[in-house]
């Protein structure tokens, strides 16, 4: 089958993350530099950018009734920014750069993650962004932690806003209770970071990316390993396909540093398709010319964009091969 | 006189005006004529075809879809900008069952590693102990499998030969046919009584070819006396063939095998002897 990318070229540098709405119309980016990018996901028409960081941009989010933005950036702040016409409502200031952003699941609260440097220790924070009412965002986070153990790269909400799942530089995944900070339960499931980790749907399960060359399916409650997939290159990001087709996408490549010394075809830059319940590759699409940095997979499953080292993002539409695949066993 | 406009010259130009067709399946054609950078009138033949894809969305995303354009992009037009939104080329994405994706593409790639690990680096050129697109000669000659092999080419060469038996030649490149007689028969033979030597005639050069170009070309088959090429005497520019002169005759036999029917400058080169007129 042949898939014809749609390429958005509004970075400048290296893309950082990617992520869809929920309905999947509209598709925001975030790279090194400073800008975030809104894009109609279906012709790849870019609505708008948001302008005022002055740093790069690490991570993104939307709230579920796309309304509000965060975005956090390595300019020590976290932006609030009204989806619709890219103004900045609120901009939170900390002491280091901002790794991870996520709204909780009701919109009523936004997961912030530091970085420990300079002196200043890691921390989690929790801000309540009373959904739509944005003139009262408070200054101050309802939550601060400052967790113990190795430097935390990604977080996520649970189901129910029950847990904070973290994962860390050592490649280890911590429940976190959102109210205490308290660490209920840790697994190291990786030999190397996290780069990635991405709920599913229900957020009963996620998927993690690792350096070590693999991603995992775990169990939230449990933490534990339900599904692994070992690839021949580290991984920097992976996402779970949601609907048509029980498949996981994952995509990685070699270090950005070392790219310049081997060609495209050694360096691995490709989505790679992977079936999610039998741990088999099942596809492969190429195309980057950098390390893929990040992937978001349509909420319909209907389309999957990844964005590179290359300062590209590739939005894919699949076709009806596709969806009429079945996996012979 | 008025100019009148039912002249017929007009009518020609008449045809300028783009034209708009709709067939029986709605495939609509559009001739245009417009001048390019070269001054010169090209038709452009454009056919489309609209086909309206009625979606249902979700009403918040029906209304996303009308918010203005905000940021870099505030006051652009609705649609995608060709600055920012580029579709880029198909790309295969093989469902497989069975896992051949991945060995297909690493075998491949590891067979070739194998395939290669014992082998020297030989030039396709001049078969010299460095990689054909280093090769010293490359610029001069960049074919696949030049005759730095002189069998190789002679090979070749035949069969190119009896082909031309089925396309028009042009008489003057007809095997066997006498060259350009008259005019020019006065220099010809005043050349061949200068020198003796084994001269090559070489016809069909492009204009910006010059005597050092020509001497590349033909210098590593062998040591060159003399190199002429002829020039137009106002413009100074080459009038399209040129004569070298070889110290061996081996060498000019090998040079002529070698070069003739190459292409060069996007233009395929004669090499024949080059003959007294007298």
């Amino acid at each position: 089958m042949q898939l014809r990318p749609i390429l958005l070229q509004g970075h400048e540098r290296s893309l950082t993350q990617i992520k869809y709405n929920r309905e999947g119309d509209l598709l925001f980016s975030v790279s090194k530099d400073h800008v975030v990018n809104a894009w109609y996901s279906h012709n790849g028409e870019r609505l708008g950018t948001y302008e005022g960081h002055i740093g790069a941009v690490w991570t993104v989010d939307v709230n579920s009734s796309t309304t509000l933005l965060v975005s956090g950036s390595a300019d020590n702040t976290a932006k609030l920014w009204d989806v619709s016409n890219g103004k900045c409502l609120k901009s939170w200031e900390f002491n280091t750069a901002v790794r991870c952003v996520q709204f909780s699941e009701d919109d009523k609260m936004v997961l912030l993650v530091t970085e420990p440097r300079m002196g200043f220790p890691g921390t989690l924070q929790i801000f309540n962004v009373e959904n739509g009412v944005t003139e009262t965002v408070s200054s101050d986070p309802i939550y601060n932690f400052n967790p113990e153990g190795p430097k935390i790269t990604v977080a996520a909400w649970g189901a129910l806003n029950r847990y904070i799942v973290a994962g860390r530089e050592n490649g280890s995944v911590a429940l976190i209770e959102p109210e205490t900070g308290k660490c209920i339960s840790t697994n190291k499931v990786h030999e190397l970071t996290l780069t990635d980790l991405q709920m599913s749907s229900d957020r009963t399960y996620f998927i993690t990316a690792s350096k070590d060359k693999s991603a995992k399916i775990l169990e939230t409650e449990s933490l534990e390993v339900l599904k692994t997939y070992t690839t021949d290159t580290p991984l920097n990001s992976a996402a779970i396909m949601p609907k048509v087709q029980e498949f996981v996408v994952v995509g990685g490549g070699q270090e950005a540093m070392d790219v310049t010394t081997t060609s495209s075809r050694q360096g691995k830059f490709e989505c790679r398709f992977w079936h999610k319940v039998l741990e088999e590759e099942v596809g492969r699409v190429r195309g980057h010319f950098g390390p893929i940095n990040t992937i978001a997979i349509h909420p319909d499953g209907r389309s999957f964009a990844s964005g590179g080292e290359d300062g590209y993002v590739r939005v894919h539409h699949f076709d009806d091969d596709f969806f009429s695949f079945k996996f012979q066993i | 006189m008025p100019v009148s406009a039912t002249n017929w010259a007009d009518e020609v130009d008449g045809e300028d005006q783009p034209q708009t067709f709709t067939d029986a399946n709605g495939i609509t054609t559009t001739i245009e004529y417009r001048t390019n950078e070269d001054g010169k009138k090209v038709k452009v033949t454009r056919r489309t075809q609209k086909k309206l894809i009625h979606d249902v969305v979700n009403k918040a995303v029906a209304a996303r879809k009308k918010w203005p354009k905000f940021g870099k992009e505030k006051g652009n037009r609705p649609g995608p900008d060709p600055a920012t939104t580029n579709v880029g080329d198909n790309i295969k994405l093989k469902l497989s069952s069975t896992g051949d994706i991945v060995q297909d593409v690493d075998e491949k790639h590891e067979a070739m590693k194998a395939q290669l690990q014992n082998k020297k680096i030989l030039c396709r050129i001049c078969k010299g102990d460095h990689f054909t697109t280093k090769c010293p000669y490359k610029d001069s000659l960049g074919m696949e499998d030049a005759a730095a092999s002189p069998a190789a080419a002679a090979e070749e060469a035949a069969p190119e030969e009896q082909q031309t038996g089925s396309k028009y030649i042009a008489p003057h490149m007809r095997a066997g046919a006498s060259g350009p007689k008259g005019g020019a028969g006065d220099r010809d033979s005043m050349r061949e009584k200068r020198d003796e030597q084994p001269t090559l005639r070489v016809t069909n050069l492009s204009e910006d070819v010059t005597e050092a170009d020509v001497s590349e070309l033909f210098k590593r088959f062998g040591h060159i006396s003399r190199v002429f090429l002829a020039r137009d005497r106002e413009t100074n520019q080459c009038k399209g063939f040129a004569f070298v002169s070889f110290t061996m005759r081996e060498d000019a036999q090998r040079a002529l095998e070698a070069i003739d029917g190459r292409g060069y400058d996007n233009l395929i080169l004669r090499v024949e002897w080059a003959r007294s007129s007298a």
